[in-house]
C-alpha cells in the first residue's frame, strides 16, 4: 500500500496513532507560515486559470474580451489581484530562499556558495521580471 | 518486513511540482501585476491589454509556447502542494485518490490550455 495514503490504513495492528487537529498549524507563527506557502500555489493556480480564461475570450470577439477586460477593474478583482500578488510573491521568496541550500552549483572543482547562488535566483526573477514588464510596458 | 508497495510514479509528480515551482517564482508575480493591478493603478495604457495587441501577441508560435509552460506548469505545482496539504489537514482519502483527484485536475488543465492555444487562437 502506498505509504502516504492515508496514516492510519497501513497500521494493521492497532499502534498508537497521533492525532492532531485540523486547526495544528494555527498554533505558532512557522507552522501557519508554512500552511500559507501551501496556500500560495491555490491563489497563483487560481490566478493562471483566469489568465488562461482571459486569451479564451480572445477567440470570442473585440466586445466579449473588452467586456471582460473592463469588469477586472472592479474592486472585487482587484483585490483578488493583490491578495494573488502578495502570496506570490511570498512563493517567490520562500521558493528561491531555499535555492542556495538545495542546489550545489560546481564550476569545475569550484564549488559557488549557496549565498551566491540564492543571490544568483533573486537576481534571475527581478531580470526575467523586468524582461516581461519591458515587454508590456515599453513594446507592446 | 514491509509489503509497502513503492510509488513508482511519485519521482515524476516531485519533478513537475518542482519544475512549475521555478516556473511560478519567476513569472506568475510580474503576470499578475501587469493583467490585474498595472492598469487599475494608472500605470499601464488600458490599451496595451487591447483585443487586437494580445491577438497579435498570442498569434505567434512563441508567445503560446510560453503560455503553454506558463500555465501549465504551476498546475502540476499547485496539484501537489494541494494534495499534501490535505493529508495535513487530517484530509484522508475519497473513493477516488488524492493523487488522481490533484494530478488529474492539472492534467485536464493541461488538455485545455493546449486545446485553447492551437485551436481556438
Amino acid at each position: 500500500m502506498n505509504r502516504r495514503r492515508g496514516e492510519r490504513d497501513h497500521y494493521e495492528h492497532g499502534a498508537y496513532v497521533p492525532t492532531r487537529p485540523a486547526t495544528w498549524w494555527l498554533r505558532n507563527m512557522k507552522y501557519f507560515l508554512f500552511m500559507m506557502r501551501e496556500l500560495s500555489s491555490v491563489f497563483i493556480a487560481a490566478f493562471l486559470v483566469l489568465y488562461l480564461y482571459e486569451f479564451f475570450l480572445l477567440s470570442k470577439g473585440s466586445d466579449v474580451h473588452a467586456a471582460f477586460q473592463e469588469s477586472l477593474r472592479k474592486p472585487g478583482f482587484i483585490a483578488f489581484y493583490a491578495i494573488s500578488l502578495v502570496f506570490a510573491i511570498y512563493h517567490s521568496i520562500t521558493w528561491f530562499g531555499v535555492v542556495g541550500r538545495i542546489q550545489v552549483v560546481k564550476i569545475g572543482s569550484f564549488q559557488v556558495p549557496p549565498l551566491l547562488v540564492t543571490a544568483g535566483a533573486f537576481v534571475g526573477w527581478i531580470a526575467a521580471s523586468a524582461a516581461i514588464g519591458f515587454l508590456f510596458f515599453a513594446l507592446l | 518486513m514491509s509489503d509497502h508497495k513503492m510509488d513508482r510514479t511519485e519521482p515524476f509528480w516531485w519533478g513537475m511540482f518542482s519544475v512549475g515551482g521555478v516556473v511560478a517564482a519567476l513569472l506568475v508575480p510580474i503576470h499578475i501585476f501587469i493583467a490585474g493591478l498595472a492598469i487599475p493603478l494608472g500605470l499601464l495604457d488600458p490599451d496595451t491589454l487591447s483585443y487586437e495587441k494580445m491577438r497579435q501577441l498570442v498569434e505567434h508560435p512563441l508567445a503560446k509556447i510560453y503560455l503553454f509552460v506558463l500555465v501549465v506548469l504551476p498546475l502540476y505545482h499547485a496539484a501537489h502542494r494541494i494534495r499534501f496539504s490535505l493529508y495535513e489537514l487530517g484530509v484522508h482519502e475519497f473513493r477516488i485518490s488524492m493523487g488522481v483527484l490533484c494530478y488529474g485536475g492539472a492534467l485536464i488543465g493541461t488538455a485545455l490550455t493546449a486545446y485553447i492555444l492551437t485551436s481556438m487562437l
